[in-house]
């Protein structure tokens, strides 16, 4: 889309390598394993929007650094090497995504994009296909009834936008997430984060937008946090097989290296392509959505991503506790975390055979609009 | 002379897929076996008339000069129709190894007969107790003269009989300190009387494979490209090339159009176990074509490809194979039948698809010793 600004591949690595350090800084992996307690961290968040990270898609105009889905997909892929806890790609691509969309004048925008509020856009109900008018959740100008499931970023978000329906029309609606009527369930996660439902009883709320340019924007963002989900897989996988890597070629058994033994040397290649042909498949995919305003072809691309991030991060986390042998099933060794991660970020928006389904769907509506 | 990069990628799509429509042959399209050059003498003549005949060459030397994406489209609508890769070998192998190591006179002289098909190449690389360990290779050239003379045997030798000229690695000092030192690239005229070709009957029942015999065969001093000695290097420089050609994504598409054809004569699309099955191998074919894509700029860069090139290779040619078992899956009691599957009006040959992927894991390096370079010269494993 036009309003991507052109950037060099000297300017992604810069902004890896400041991203990479400010996680490394932040205390790296350690940090996966304190938020099982802690959660994510305010601070590290305001560190990130400081550094610009939060706009990064967000055009210029509206205060973001206008580097679209590509930049943003650089800095999440570093989210997911380094098991960062914060809820990055959430908030980059559905709360921000969804405000600079619907209602880029609301003042919401700037404090999002400069950290000083953290929002969650809850939308999902029942599957996975953006706005429905089978939406059950209501506003009625004033307040909000109904229930929303597995709303990424919730815990600790300052404020809510929820997807409800106002007279059938689609509605975005603002509100404080420790305002009257909200009543949240949460359950643990394989990597300690939570997946959090909220049900809403005369919830007070704020109407952000309506009409068609809510749901329009819906599937735009949704089809964007897909992508985004899936460069943060290709990064956790990346760093798993790093540290796999290493593994072998020190851990010692019959006198050598275990990594000089041809069976470890040719599965640990097999990973490695495995690997390679996901980085190079997401980066294209993101590419191409930067550069399409083709609904259809955008939310192909992005199934197309995450059906290969997460067969990929599947393959690789199950094969580097293999690799590891006993000490990869303890909790003490990390490889375990990056499992752990993958099975979250895998099961979030649609694991490798639905999006292998949406892609085939896709594909043939293509071909039939031809 | 058509400046083809000028071209937007969809304006280039166009201008090569109505080529292709409109003027290749159709009793040529998705040809079972592999074409001699007399099949397709017509169709090279109308691709040389449109100065197509090498898309990856620099222009100066009468290629297309084609950056990455253009490569890529054009290989995707050769497949898409069915287009024949002719006899290629002199385009996608000597012709590289002359542009980067010959001499100008080399150049001069082969270039512009390797586009007229003028000359016709096969590929001595393989001997019978050289195969993975092809540095092992005894085949001699000795000097004698203005010539060198050669004795020896090279097996696996693809479409030899129907070649003029024969591009080879032969052992030039047999008392080198090592295997790999000590062997040369020569190149050598096929029809004189110390040259003797036979075929080897494939497991499809192609002539396509061929052992060539040499003794005493006869090539000027001057057929020697590059250093005297140097050729075990210069064939593992080369190797970027080999290894980027046979890892490209045409096979696999190619058999991807045809399982399709075949899953829609059989109404299988309607099938969701099929549909997820058939979504794999499409996304395994388009995602190695944008890990492809970037070996492809590196090269149109001019740099060369390193050792983790071969990842390429590994994966089309395993993908390929998954593609032709779906394709025997799909055509069900049909599964064993030899030749055409009629669907309708068109026919798809599900074997010769089948037996065309067997040989993919193998040639060229195979698949085990391409996991064997990457593990130690890529991911750097010990031992």
């Amino acid at each position: 889309m036009s309003n991507v600004r052109a950037h060099s591949q000297d300017d992604l690595r810069m902004l890896r390598g400041s991203v990479r350090t400010l996680f490394e800084r932040a205390g790296g992996i350690a940090r996966a394993r304190n938020a099982r307690d802690k959660g994510w961290d305010r601070q590290v968040m305001n560190e990130l929007a400081h550094a610009g990270v939060l706009g990064v898609a967000a055009p210029e105009a509206v205060g973001g650094l206008g580097m679209g889905l590509t930049a943003a997909g650089v800095i999440v892929e570093e989210v997911g090497r380094a098991l960062t806890p914060e809820p990055v790609v959430s908030a980059i691509a559905l709360a921000i995504g969804m405000i600079q969309r619907v209602c880029p004048g609301d003042a919401m925008l700037a404090t999002a994009i400069s950290g000083k509020i953290a929002c969650a856009l809850a939308w999902q109900e029942r599957g996975l296909r953006g706005y429905s008018d089978q939406m059950a959740c209501r506003f009625d100008g004033k307040v909000l009834n109904g229930s929303k499931a597995w709303i990424a970023g919730a815990v600790g978000a300052d404020q809510l936008l929820v997807v409800a329906q106002n007279d059938s029309k689609p509605v975005l609606v603002a509100l404080d997430a420790d305002g009257k009527g909200i009543y949240s369930e949460l359950r643990r996660q394989s990597d300690g984060s939570q997946l959090c439902d909220i049900g809403f009883v005369d919830a007070p709320g704020k109407l952000l937008a309506e009409g068609s340019v809510v749901s329009e924007a819906l599937s735009t963002v949704v089809a964007d946090a897909t992508a985004l989900a899936a460069a943060e897989l290709v990064g956790v996988s990346a760093k798993a097989l790093e540290l796999t890597l290493d593994y072998v070629k020190t851990r010692e058994q019959f006198g050598k290296p275990i990594g000089s033994f041809q069976v470890i040397q040719h599965r640990a290649v097999d990973l490695y392509v495995a690997q390679q042909v996901a980085e190079a498949g997401v980066s294209e995919a993101l590419a191409r959505m930067d550069v399409s305003a083709d609904q259809g072809a955008r939310i192909r691309e992005a199934s197309r991503a995450k059906a290969r991030a997460c067969s990929t991060a599947k393959r690789i986390t199950r094969e580097s506790i293999q690799l590891h042998g006993a000490v990869g099933y303890t909790d003490e060794f990390d490889i375990g975390l990056f499992l752990n991660r993958a099975l979250v970020l895998s099961a979030w928006l649609g694991d490798a055979a639905y999006h292998r389904a949406r892609w085939m769907d896709a594909l043939e509506a293509n071909e039939a609009g031809r | 002379m058509t400046d083809w990069n000028a071209l937007s990628d969809e304006a280039f799509r166009r201008q090569v897929r109505t080529f292709f429509e409109t003027e290749y042959p159709e009793e040529l399209r998705h040809l079972p076996h592999r074409a001699k050059f007399a099949e397709i003498r017509q169709w090279h003549e109308k691709l040389y008339a449109k100065g197509m005949v090498a898309p990856a060459w620099p222009v100066e030397y009468g290629g297309m000069g084609l950056e990455a994406s253009k490569l890529l489209i054009f290989y995707e609508e050769q497949q898409r129709w069915g287009v024949t890769r002719g006899r290629d070998m002199g385009v996608q192998m000597v012709g590289p190894l002359i542009i980067k190591f010959g001499t100008q006179a080399q150049k001069h002289y082969w270039l512009p007969r390797i586009l007229t098909c003028e000359h016709i190449w096969c590929q001595g690389y393989s001997e019978p107790g050289s195969g993975s360990d092809l540095a092992s290779l005894r085949t001699s050239a000795v000097i004698d003269g203005d010539y060198f003379v050669i004795n020896g045997q090279k097996i696996w030798t693809t479409m030899a009989h129907d070649a003029t000229h024969i591009f080879m690695l032969v052992r030039t000092d047999s008392h080198a300190r090592t295997k790999q030192e000590g062997i040369s690239f020569l190149l050598a005229e096929m029809n004189q009387p110390g040259i003797e070709v036979r075929t080897i009957t494939t497991l499809a029942g192609e002539d396509e494979f061929c052992e060539v015999f040499f003794d005493n065969a006869r090539a000027p001093r001057e057929n020697l490209v590059g250093e005297l000695n140097k050729g075990w290097t210069m064939a593992k420089a080369l190797l970027g090339f080999e290894r980027i050609f046979i890892g490209a994504p045409n096979l696999a598409q190619n058999a991807l159009v045809q399982l399709r054809t075949i899953a829609q004569g059989r109404c299988m699309f309607s099938d969701p176990v099929f549909r997820d099955r058939f979504a794999k191998v499409a996304l395994d074919v388009e995602d190695h074509a944008a890990l492809y894509s970037r070996f492809a700029d590196q090269l149109k860069r001019g740099e060369m490809l390193g050792p983790d090139v071969s990842m390429l290779k590994i994966w089309v040619t395993e993908t390929f194979q998954e593609i032709t078992e779906l394709m025997i899956e799909s055509a069900g009691p049909d599964g064993g039948l030899i030749g055409p599957l009629q669907l309708g009006n068109v026919g798809v040959d599900v074997l010769a698809n089948f037996y065309k992927a067997r040989p993919t894991t193998i040639y060229g390096g195979t698949n085990e010793i391409q996991r064997n370079i990457l593990s130690k010269a890529v991911l750097g494993l010990p031992g």
